[in-house]
């Protein structure tokens, strides 16, 4: 057991739960520190689409096509009810531009190796019938899939604490120590210091103020995102399905917001519907406006929705970074301290290849497969002599 | 946007008599209620079903009093909104000094009604909000609690007081609590069987708590008569014993019953079996909170008090400036001192508007005041005494469901709660965190049922305060509202 903390994990999200899983599997036992409850932040607010139609980029691509596979393996291994379909997700165009546009995406991405079939509108109907009939059409995605990421984030958690990790709750991390050589040596909790040589921070948007009390400043940003929770709605769609200016919306910085529909369903057949992006700092109260334009979106895509109800909904800050790509693997300038965090809206569908690779910096000391692309050191303000 | 000075949630008692108060004061109000027509559950129905009745007992003191308010509401200039349920609560500082946005959701019976077909969408502003949502019924969940033909006793007065309806033809009561017997006096009256009431306290432990009896006498006169009516329509009223299963394959067909030890544990060698086709439990009374929790007032934990409610000033103000809590919302105490708290909010709202100086709502709330400190006291000693008893929850088995809406037993809440890693977590397990690991409270209603339940299983489980539970987070809508209302509706 590694109560005296050799590795300390700071949150008890999706990817603080991967990184110790994978940590776990390599024999290293972590202790995850999460300030509330496993997965009481980000992870509990998003939904939990493993995609890769959405990338923008080679190395995201990459990562994402690794990290789907990973997934495969954890719900086939894992004890517990993942909710893992990897039914396909068809993502929807209003118009003929916008499905023009989707036919190029879905060309780019069947040159890389990704299953893409475009469809006219009689070809979506026949996939999800429900859909308003004057849609241009769509493209089907038919190896993406989906999770419950509560579920997946306590079968990790659950998992690592089996192989000898140690989970504290209510436990929340105010700060890192570092000695006098500037490496790390203790994180700071409410309830004392905790001695350790290895800190991960896996704290989503809540890392900066961690990380800051070690001198690194992040360029990470809470990008908020609004998700409605529908009544039972049993067969009203058979895949996930996203508005085709999703992808458009992630790429955007702009700081008002903006809507763009995602429907999936659950095992209980609930809908969650989403989504929308917008700065406005830490703030996680629910705007009704927003919930009204989500809503609406629904609805144009979905007519058999207006008759049903929202029985909730709620906001989260996905953990924004300038180029959409997490900063994973170790801060050059404080020893001892890594950094598990900046996914944004891809956390879910990314944790495990984080958590394989972070696993892999801390083990073996060297880059694993596909880390340059993530290391921290890509900015400059985390750049500094090892 | 419609806008207003009072916003006033809920037209019960509480909710008339702050709606009057402060419209006498000369303030816009708006009184809110998602039934058809004022009275909330208290005053619901026609009086004309009493008083066909000759059997019935005569109306109570607070009854007359709240059909007062009721009368003269007509003649006030309160605007009414009824069929609308508040969905949101949300605060703004523009304009200064803060102003208070309601999410209203308007569901008249032309326009399709709650069954979700469809209903407008619209926004109120108020320089002050008075919650007065009243109160729910607790169950302590039995094998069965989920079988057609069991119902809350709230639910049975509703069949009974609004639509003039028997909850059945034999029907046994079961719970703790003065509210079991109007029950039982009302569905005699309907001409049903009432085979048993029964009380799960005795009176024995109410003796220590007689001195807060002193100047509610109008509350003893009231009990009184229902013992009365209870003799004459010979009702047994059975103490130290309750319901604990329900037994029927489609529907209900019998209920299993047994008298509870000095704890309160089911002692299984007095079981016995009674048919009947519908059963009425209720043990008690939680406040509706989720609107001043959704506002951000901050909660406090008193079991005498009903469990979780507001934190109020002495003008019943919360911890957010301009929003009050008047009534059952703000812990359970009775009609008369939900009326006594309508009128002290009323002022308060004036007072925070700058309609009354301080002086003035002194002077005005005087008698008031103590006559709701004496109408609270007497709500705490009824809460008190009349609390479910720690063993009482013997009588939900592993088997049995806590969460309705998600069908999740108490032996898959238990696991959870192990799973959850306690006490290695210490404290981490909370209602919230039960929720990520289960389904609980994921539902249509949102867990206002199964979260009272919740927060005792886990500080029976744990060992642990019932404060440490917390409540569950809210979040808009507090009810369900359809998407075609929210997509079509008004922008805030």
């Amino acid at each position: 057991m590694s109560e005296r903390g050799d590795v300390v994990i700071i949150g008890g999200g999706i990817v603080g739960a991967a990184c110790a899983y994978y940590l776990g599997g390599a024999d290293v036992p972590a202790l995850v520190l999460e300030r509330d409850y496993p997965a009481s932040g980000t992870s509990r607010a998003c939904d939990g689409l493993i995609l890769y139609s959405d990338k923008l980029s080679e190395a995201e691509l990459a990562l994402a096509r690794a990290s789907a596979t990973l997934w495969a393996d954890l719900a086939a291994s894992l004890d517990a009810d993942l909710e893992y379909n990897r039914r396909g997700t068809v993502v929807l165009y209003e118009t003929e531009e916008g499905l023009a546009a989707g036919r190029r995406k879905a060309a780019e991405l069947q040159l890389a190796g990704v299953r893409a079939e475009v469809l006219d509108p009689a070809g979506l109907r026949a996939l999800e019938p429900n859909l308003a009939p004057d849609l241009a059409g769509g493209v089907y995605y038919p190896d993406e899939a989906q999770v419950d990421a509560r579920a997946a984030t306590l079968a990790m958690l659950d998992a690592a604490r089996a192989m000898g990790a140690v989970l504290r709750g209510n436990s929340e991390v105010t700060g890192i120590r570092l000695d006098a050589s500037g490496r790390v040596c203790a994180v700071t909790t409410r309830d004392g210091d905790v001695p350790c040589r290895t800190v991960v921070c896996a704290a989503g948007v809540w890392s900066n103020e961690i990380v800051r009390t070690a001198g690194v400043e992040l360029p990470v940003k809470p990008r908020k995102g609004h998700i409605l929770v529908t009544a039972r709605a049993p067969g009203l769609i058979a895949h996930p399905l996203l508005e085709g200016s999703y992808a458009a919306s992630v790429k955007s910085s702009a700081e008002g917001v903006q809507v763009a529909l995602v429907a999936e369903m659950t095992a209980s057949d609930t809908l969650l519907l989403g989504s929308s992006r917008e700065f406005l700092g830490y703030d996680r109260t629910v705007s009704p406006a927003v919930v009204q334009a989500i809503a609406a979106r629904a609805v144009r895509f979905l007519p058999g929705l207006a008759q049903r109800s929202i029985i909730r909904s709620y906001a989260g800050l996905r953990p924004w970074s300038p180029d959409h790509l997490p900063l994973v693997g170790p801060v050059d300038s404080v020893p001892g301290l890594y950094l598990a965090a900046g996914h944004e809206g891809a956390g879910i569908g990314l944790a495990p290849v984080t958590g394989q690779i972070l696993a892999g910096w801390i083990v073996r000391d060297e880059a694993p497969p596909l880390a340059e692309a993530v290391r921290p050191g890509r900015f400059p303000s985390l750049m500094g002599e090892r | 946007m419609a806008s207003t000075d009072v916003a006033v949630v809920g037209a019960g008692p509480a909710g008339l008599s702050a709606a009057l108060t402060a419209a006498n004061l000369g303030l816009k109000v708006t009184l809110i209620d998602e039934l058809p027509a004022p009275g909330g559950q208290y005053l619901v129905g026609n009086p004309a079903i009493h008083s066909r009745d000759t059997k019935q007992p005569p109306f109570s003191a607070a009854e007359r009093q709240g059909l007062a308010l009721l009368g003269s509401l007509a003649q006030t200039s309160v605007e009414t909104r009824f069929e609308t349920l508040v969905w949101h609560l949300g605060s703004d500082y523009e304009p200064f000094p803060r102003c208070w946005t309601l999410g209203l959701y308007h569901f008249p019976p032309e326009l399709g009604g709650q069954g979700g077909i469809a209903g407008k969408v619209e926004y109120l502003t108020a320089g002050a909000v008075i919650l007065a949502s009243g109160a729910r019924e607790q169950v302590v969940p039995f094998p069965g609690w989920t079988l057609p033909g069991v119902m809350t006793i709230g639910a049975a007065q509703l069949l009974a007081r609004r639509h003039g309806v028997a909850a059945g033809r034999r029907v046994l009561l079961a719970g703790s609590g003065p509210l079991l017997l109007p029950a039982a006096v009302h569905l005699a009256g309907l001409g049903a069987e009432v085979v048993a009431l029964l009380e799960a306290t005795h009176p024995l432990d109410w003796l220590p708590h007689g001195p807060a009896v002193w100047g509610n006498w109008d509350r003893v006169a009231e009990g009184r008569r229902y013992l009365a009516a209870l003799r004459k329509a010979r009702i047994p009223y059975r103490f130290g014993q309750t319901v604990v299963r329900a037994l029927g394959a489609e529907g209900l067909e019998a209920a299993v019953v047994a008298r509870l030890d000095s704890r309160g544990r089911p002692l299984r060698d007095t079981e016995e079996q009674i048919s009947v086709d519908a059963l009425c439990v209720g043990f008690g009374f939680v406040p509706n909170s989720e609107l001043a929790q959704l506002a951000g007032a901050s909660f406090r934990f008193d079991p005498a008090n009903g469990g979780w409610a507001s934190e109020l000033d002495e003008g019943l103000q919360t911890s957010a400036p301009g929003l009050f809590v008047a009534g059952e919302a703000g812990g359970i105490a009775g009609a008369s001192a939900a009326m006594l708290e309508g009128r002290l909010a009323g002022l308060g709202a004036a007072c925070h508007l700058g309609r009354l100086n301080e002086a003035e709502r002194t002077r005005e709330q005087t008698t008031s005041a103590g006559r709701r400190k004496r109408a609270k006291r007497f709500g705490v000693m009824l809460n008190t005494l009349f609390a479910p008893p720690p063993g009482l929850s013997a009588i939900t088995t592993q088997d049995t469901v806590i969460c309705r809406c998600e069908e999740v037993t108490a032996g898959e809440v238990r696991a959870a709660i192990l799973a959850g890693g306690f006490p290695l977590t210490r404290g981490a397990m909370t209602l919230d965190a039960l929720k990520t690991r289960t389904r609980v409270g994921q539902g249509p209603c949102q867990g206002r049922t199964c979260g009272p339940i919740l927060a005792r299983m886990l500080a029976q489980e744990t060992g642990r305060p019932p404060t440490d539970a917390g409540m569950f987070h809210v979040r808009p809508p507090i009810k369900p509202v359809p998407l075609a209302a929210l997509a079509g509706g008004e922008q805030p």
